[in-house]
């Protein structure tokens, strides 16, 4: 099936899908408190838009700062852990590990030392990118070509010539995978210090849609989160592909 | 055994610094290692401290609940969709596209859905966990070497045997990964949704204690609960590396 089938197949799933969940709770299949129909969802777009989108501001905002130290450090740290070998046989079991751990044991201690404030999700934000960006960076670094290095150094490249000139350009892809990555991760570490300690975000805010049992409200903010992540990933893809024409 | 030394030694200063660090300061803020062992043991004697191993037991379960929803749901559909070429192609992406949501949004849906009970925790670590594991079913499915199907079929295999046959074997590997990264995912699933607001389980408990500003049987808490994540992963892991060795 060609492109436009596969399109077609796409979008009748998802409208059979939209109808039966109206159905469903229009019938009172299921109870409409606890799951309202999908128009009732977009007719309460509007009301959540206005109070949503001042706090969806708030956590994109300590999302980007959390993201751009993560990416620093994740970068500057993976590039000298991997082109130096022994640091790398040393630390990488242990950086391996720390990225495995579920991060979320650590937050209620971030909380305790930061305060219920913005600074705190930052640093959830950073300690959930942080990982994944380093591993990916370090996996880059080290398989950059041997042979691309003896020949530049043998060239005469200056130790600043040769990272700026051959290695990070042939770890780039890795870099991107990592900061691709990163993004989501810093985004669910903001979002989730929020929700655990009731800092002003759009975590918070979801918390308390679900507490006071506002599905609609709530499941149009959710809607709005995802849309709004899914489309910051999707042009972080865009641009890794014309990054990698351009290599 | 130098590499060995040198990671022991590693981690000896990085726990001599903390313990150099914390010691002046305040104990509610900064927990020092040599206090661990301590609440370690008020943890399990101290009346006033809810009982360890029932909680422990609690989230165990409700990990494993989630995970084996996870895994049945995450292969029934991976491979119904894998039968039919086309609801792949049509499925996948919209899959992928969900898997790029931050995974917490969906949390709070769970609860207000399922309670705060044990059923939201359930659904949300079967939730984190069956993304990876179906989009491993149908990354394996594709990544099937089309001349092998193509001669198996032409031979009069049937789609059964070319599904035991040679998807399978094929895809060994990759369905190794996605197993283990969905058993992470449930257990990330289970305890944030625990320490987002539960009664029972070891997210509950980091809460208790952490409430009373009891801080010194958090982090043991914490470092018990990070042990035997890694211990599981661990494991998991290496029969991973081993089903990669098997197939190839």
């Amino acid at each position: 099936m060609d492109r436009v089938g596969v399109a077609r197949l796409q979008v009748a799933s998802l409208a059979t899908l939209a109808l039966a969940w109206e159905a469903a709770s229009r019938l009172r299949l299921v109870d409409p408190l606890f799951v309202p129909p999908p128009t009732a969802v977009v007719a309460s777009m509007g009301t959540v838009i206005q109070q949503a989108l001042p706090r969806l501001g708030d956590t994109l905002l300590k999302t980007a700062v959390g993201y751009a130290i993560a990416v620093g450090l994740g970068v500057g740290l993976g590039v000298l852990i991997g082109s130096v070998q022994t640091l790398r046989q040393v630390t990488m079991p242990y950086v391996v590990a720390l990225y495995s751990l579920p991060k979320i044991l650590v937050i209620p201690w971030i909380v305790l030392i930061l305060g219920v404030r913005a600074p705190a999700a930052i640093l959830g934000g950073v300690l959930f990118a942080f990982f994944p960006v380093l591993v990916l960076v370090v996996g880059g670094v080290r398989d950059v070509e041997p042979v691309l290095v003896t020949i530049a150094a043998s060239m005469g490249a200056s130790r600043w010539q040769l990272y700026q000139k051959v290695v990070i350009p042939a770890a780039l892809p890795a870099i991107l995978a990592g900061m691709r990555i990163g993004l989501v991760f810093a985004l669910v570490g903001v979002l989730l210090t929020e929700m655990f300690a009731g800092i002003r975000g759009m975590g918070f805010l979801m918390q308390q849609l679900a507490l006071s049992f506002n599905a609609a409200q709530l499941f149009a903010a959710t809607a709005l989160v995802s849309v709004f992540s899914i489309v910051a990933v999707l042009s972080l893809d865009a641009l890794n592909q014309h990054l990698g024409k351009w290599r | 055994m130098r590499l060995i030394f040198l990671r022991g030694a590693l981690l000896a200063l990085v726990v001599a610094i903390w313990e150099l660090i914390a010691r002046p300061l305040d104990p509610v803020l900064y927990v020092a290692p040599s206090t661990l062992p301590q609440a370690a043991l008020r943890l399990l004697n101290q009346p006033d401290i809810p009982p360890l191993l029932e909680h422990l037991g609690a989230t165990v379960r409700a990990i494993l609940a989630a995970y084996a929803l996870a895994v049945t749901a995450g292969l029934a559909l991976g491979f119904l969709m894998g039968f039919w070429r086309v609801v792949a192609r049509a499925y996948e992406p919209i899959l992928a596209a969900l898997y790029a949501v931050p995974s917490v949004v969906w949390y709070p849906s769970m609860m207000l859905l399922f309670g705060l009970g044990t059923a939201s925790k359930v659904a949300f670590g079967f939730l984190l966990g069956f993304f990876p594991i179906v989009l491993a079913v149908l990354a394996g499915i594709k990544q099937a070497d089309p001349h092998l199907l193509t001669v198996a079929t032409s031979m009069g295999a049937s789609r059964w045997a070319i599904y035991w046959k040679v998807l399978i074997p094929g895809m060994a590997g990759t369905l190794a990964g996605g197993l283990r990264s969905g058993l992470a995912l449930s257990v990330v699933g289970v305890l944030a949704g625990e320490l987002l607001g539960s009664r029972a389980g070891i997210g509950y408990m980091i809460n208790h204690v952490y409430n009373l500003l009891r801080t010194p049987e958090y982090v043991a808490l914490a470092v018990l609960m990070a042990t035997l994540v890694l211990a599981v992963d661990s494991a998991a892991g290496r029969l991973e590396a081993r089903v990669k060795r098997w197939t190839g």
